[in-house]
């Protein structure tokens, strides 16, 4: 803050020997030769004209005398500005002063100045310097993006990158991170299949209903290239042969997925209910895919944010960890939570208006649909 | 520090501006050197303290600090470093800075190089000038602040509009508000003059350089503008008469206008309350512009930083600027001296019949652009007006003005000879007409209308050149003559000359495109092909790009002749953003000389047989080229004559400066 305030009296100090020069260059002027001179530049031209043979006579003693009219003219409304006293010179120093105390009185009023600036580089160092655990996925995604432009070429950091980015409702960014993964490892099933669930994501985000559009089934037809047992795609080829129409076809598939699963396998149950379902109605009962909440995403953000939860209660003197666990509540729809922590940091910081008016705002953040805790 | 130290600069010229306004007021009203030299280093100081202001906001665009509030709406990390310096003005607080910052610029401008103003009129225009200045810097520090800040600070921004994302809309602001605000400069010698009781030749010669400033640095605006919309909005047009559109041609016409009334009045001492009036509505109408552009009050393609409740405030400070201007006009014209005497026949009468004809324009296109408000605030009805009113209203008014625009300047000074300019003018008559009917007998289809306005372009062109060629004596005159003659003349001359045929180039352009564009749509699937007049495009590939901050599906599209010949490849795409999830169009154009070949990839859909199609719009816009080489043209005919020693500014002996 120090620093500010010294730039910012030298800015004043600058600005204010702009004006202290400009009136100590300040002559007393006879300003004849300024009124005077367009006319006389006028009488040039017409002298000229005439040379070239672009006024006749008549023309020319019309013209000369319109210029001297205006010449003699021009003189009556010569002004000659003397030279001022003390006190102009005294008014000059009060008003820069005054404009001066003035501008710092109103910027205390409309500034910030312990305000420090927060270029992103150095919030990102920031965040790489912290517990993981206290990071929104966002700024996990932010971190991850700055390791995945150090390393062009490495793959896990994209697939971390992905997933921070769908926990923090970037489906587009995931889908982005996967393409370069796939580019950079086309043979490697768990990427393509990751590819097509996040585009079935992206349909859900759309309000398309989670569809296995084509850009999906090239994904995980991809994978089940690469590895024909992969279950991710397995499924969701299974499940858009329903949603076209082919429902034996898809039952067939599921089936067999069933089968491969192990037994203690926990998603073998979710696969059972959604076979029985279909059979019993002939079609998909929900637009959402069971799969595309994706429990390992879901986790983490529930780690997270359930992380900060814990931070707060031993360090609760953090108004932007408040701030940060209202708006995470409110993005998962955990409305009792949200209500919660909103109340106890409207407590805490009750004398903070700016604070408060920051936890409102976060909790009337809208909850992500795609985003759910299990 | 630095957003900060923005904030405090920002805040500081508005009370410098204040200061500028009372030191320069009372300097001249006293006539105090002290005072009027403290209001000039005033002016200069509050343009330092903006400038301050606007780098510290390009700062935070650069580093993408969000914790202002601005930056976090408008920019985003993954932005390429051009589209986040331009972010500075893409926004509405951003552009009301731009404003202040051209404002401010202009002011010390004044302050620093109008050494050849009288010293009383340059205290007064500094201190309408500053008076300006505090009211559009007090916006932007109480309404409209660029650099206010976020107490919770977003990991991410929102980005700037992918529209904007473009290298003509990233300079297109700064031409327009230069031309816009250029206008002010005009307004205060207007204001400062009236206050004086001096509005006379001398006054318009010091009037013409900022007039001719500002004017060409709207054309380069306006162009850019059509430019972008040409080939960024993927609808193959260039102006649409939209409110937007118009808000910045209302100015222009009304520049137009000032250029030519102020040769009179200073020539010859006429119509300088015309050239006052004239000083006032171009500003006036800038400010309307302003205000419409970032209002919202209209519907436009152009409009993206709009803010229904600034824009009341904005009306406001328009009202009281425009209002005390017209209101000191309104007491001191009776009392301004009507000047020289001219007749009928006379390049006076012609500059006011074209003032007239502009002015008229102006008007039809105000009227165009405020009739759906007018309308909704009768009978609640919602409007739009576009090309049939404008062609029906504007284009006849603009037929008759081009008509007579090459006799004005082969017209003499008060009484111009009427059957002289005649016999000069007749060729360029005939052959004008001959290439319209020639263009009528072999351009299919046939268009007879069209066909006029090319022989009216040629007309123009015509016109502009034999102008020039009767100033050399050309072919009339020995050749060693006519090089000494050419030597000799004013670049005023060349730069006029050069502006007339700027105006014939664009009027072929317009009339050629505008008739006989050929236009072809149809849905695609790969190796499908479509016809397009003399061409065949063929789908030949899709493919997914990944840009710095979107996604896209690039089309590759052959054009080839009816000849079978490669004409061009042609990659158009169609780009995602995700942050905002806005989808642009970006045109392929393959320029062929004159025309354009512009190729647009719509959205994919279901064809034959389920295979994957996409809709590909293509046109043939012959003699676009024209269109943006016309205007640009004009303004660098503009810039020529800035250059020419009579109108240069700071040139003319200074004050003599007296030792007492």
């Amino acid at each position: 803050m120090i620093a500010f305030w010294i730039a910012a009296t030298g800015l004043s100090a600058v600005t204010a020997g702009l004006v202290l020069r400009g009136a100590a260059k300040a002559r007393p002027v006879d300003d004849a030769d300024t009124r005077l001179e367009p006319h006389r530049r006028r009488l040039a031209e017409v002298e000229r004209l005439a040379l070239d043979g672009l006024l006749s006579q008549d023309e020319l003693k019309a013209a000369r005398a319109e210029a001297g009219r205006g010449l003699l003219a021009a003189a009556d409304q010569a002004e000659h500005w003397t030279r001022d006293g003390a006190g102009p010179r005294k008014a000059v120093v009060a008003t820069v002063g005054a404009a001066c105390v003035a501008a710092v009185g109103l910027y205390l009023f409309v500034g910030h100045p312990e305000l420090p600036d927060q270029a992103f580089a150095k919030r990102v160092a920031e965040w790489k310097a912290a517990d993981p655990a206290t990071l929104a996925p966002d700024q996990i995604a932010a971190v991850l993006e700055s390791v995945v432009a150090s390393q062009p070429k490495a793959i896990e950091p994209l697939v971390f990158l992905a997933k921070a980015r769908v926990a923090s409702g970037d489906l587009p960014g995931a889908e982005a991170a996967l393409r370069r993964a796939v580019r950079l490892a086309p043979k490697r099933a768990d990427l393509w299949s990751l590819l097509g669930q996040t585009f079935v994501m992206e349909s859900a985000q759309k309000g398309d209903g989670g569809q296995v559009g084509p850009d999906a089934k090239l994904a995980f037809t991809q994978a089940l290239k690469a590895d024909p047992n992969d279950l991710r795609a397995r499924y969701f080829l299974g499940r858009g042969k329903v949603a076209d129409g082919d429902v034996q076809g898809g039952l067939a598939d599921w089936r067999a997925l069933l089968a491969s699963l192990p037994p203690d396998n926990p998603a073998r149950a979710t696969l059972a209910a959604e076979i029985a379902q279909v059979e019993t109605q002939g079609r998909l009962a929900s637009a959402e895919p069971a799969a595309a909440q994706n429990p390992q995403v879901q986790g983490m953000i529930a780690g997270m944010v359930e992380g900060l939860a814990a931070r707060l209660a031993q360090s609760p003197d953090d108004p932007d960890g408040w701030v940060r666990l209202v708006r995470a509540y409110a993005v998962l729809g955990e409305i009792a939570k949200r209500d919660a922590a909103l109340a106890s940091a409207s407590a805490r910081f009750k004398d903070q208006p700016k604070v408060l008016s920051a936890l409102r705002q976060a909790a009337d953040t809208p909850a992500q649909a795609n985003v759910k805790t299990p | 520090m630095i957003t900060e130290l923005g904030a405090f600069a920002l805040v500081l010229s508005l009370m410098l501006s204040v200061a500028q306004t009372g030191l320069s007021a009372v300097g001249g009203a006293r006539r105090s050197p002290v005072l009027a030299g403290a209001g000039r280093g005033a002016a200069v100081a509050a343009f330092v303290a903006v400038a301050v202001a606007f780098a510290a906001l390009i700062h935070a665009f650069v580093v993408s600090d969000f914790s202002v509030a601005n930056v976090a709406g408008n920019s985003h990390t993954a932005k390429p470093m051009l589209y986040k310096v331009a972010g500075a003005w893409g926004s509405h607080e951003g552009s009301m800075l731009l404003w202040c910052l051209v404002l401010t610029g202009y002011g010390a401008a004044m302050a620093a190089f109008g050494e050849s103003l009288p010293p009383r009129l340059r205290a007064y225009a500094l201190a309408v000038q500053g008076a300006l200045g505090v009211l559009f810097l007090a916006y932007a520090v109480f309404a409209s602040n660029p650099l206010a800040r976020l107490l919770e600070v977003p990991v991410e921004g929102r980005s700037l509009n992918p529209l904007l994302q473009d290298p003509a809309l990233a300079a297109h602001p700064p031409f327009l508000y230069s031309g816009y605000v250029g206008f002010s400069v005009v307004y205060s010698l207007s204001l400062a003059a009236l206050i004086e009781g001096r509005v006379d030749a001398a006054w318009a010669r010091w009037v013409r350089p900022w007039t001719l400033a500002a004017w060409s640095l709207l054309t380069v605006g306006i162009t850019l503008g059509a430019f972008w919309a040409y080939y960024e909005l993927g609808w193959g047009g260039w102006w649409f008469w939209d409110p937007v559109e118009n808000a910045s041609f209302m100015p222009w016409l009304i520049g137009a206008a000032l250029l030519h009334s102020a040769i009179v009045t200073e020539k010859r001492g006429a119509l300088p309350g015309w050239t006052a009036f004239l000083a006032l509505a171009a500003f006036t109408f800038s400010m309307l512009g302003a205000f419409l552009v970032r209002s919202g009050v209209l519907t436009s393609v152009h409009a993206f930083a709009v803010d229904p409740t600034r824009g009341v405030l904005l009306l406001i400070m328009m009202g009281l600027a425009a209002g005390a201007g017209f209101l000191l006009f309104a007491i001191r014209a009776p009392s301004l001296n009507p000047g020289g005497q001219f007749r009928a026949v006379s390049r006076e009468s012609a500059i006011v019949l074209n003032n007239i004809l502009l002015s008229t324009a102006t008007a039809v296109v105000l009227l165009g652009t405020l009739y759906p408000l007018i309308r909704e605030a009768m009978d609640g009805e919602a409007v739009s007006v576009g090309a049939p009113f404008f062609n029906l209203t504007f284009t006849p008014l603009m037929v008759l003005a081009f008509a007579i625009l090459p006799t004005g300047p082969l017209l003499a000074w008060k009484r111009g000879d009427a059957r002289g300019v005649a016999r000069k003018l007749w060729v360029v008559l005939a052959v004008a007409a001959l290439l319209g009917l020639i263009a009528y007998g072999i351009v299919q289809p046939r268009k007879a209308l069209a066909s006029g306005g090319l022989a009216l372009g040629f007309w123009l062109l015509g016109g502009a050149l034999l102008e020039m060629a009767d100033r050399l004596k050309l072919f009339r005159a020995p050749a060693a003559e006519s090089v000494r003659r050419a030597r000799g003349l004013p670049r005023g001359a060349w730069g006029a000359t050069l502006a007339h045929a700027g105006l014939g180039v664009f009027v072929l352009g317009a009339s050629f495109e505008t008739a006989w564009r050929v236009e072809a749509a149809q849905a695609l699937s790969l190796n499908d092909s479509q016809t397009l007049g003399a061409y065949v495009l063929t789908l030949t590939d899709i493919g997914t790009v990944e840009g710095p901050n979107y996604l896209a599906e690039r089309g590759v599209v052959r054009i080839v002749d009816k000849a079978g010949r490669l004409i061009c490849r042609a990659e158009p795409e169609r780009r995602f953003y995700p942050t905002g999830a806005q989808t642009t169009s970006e045109v392929a154009i393959c320029p062929r000389l004159l025309d354009d070949l512009y190729v647009v990839l719509g959205e994919r859909r279901a064809g034959e047989g389920g295979k994957p199609a996409w809709l590909v719009r293509a046109y043939v816009n012959p003699w676009v080229r024209l269109i943006f080489l016309g205007p640009l043209l004009m303004a660098i005919g503009g810039a020529i004559s800035l250059s020419d020693r009579r109108v240069r500014l700071g040139v003319g002996r200074r004050a003599r400066e007296v030792v007492s």
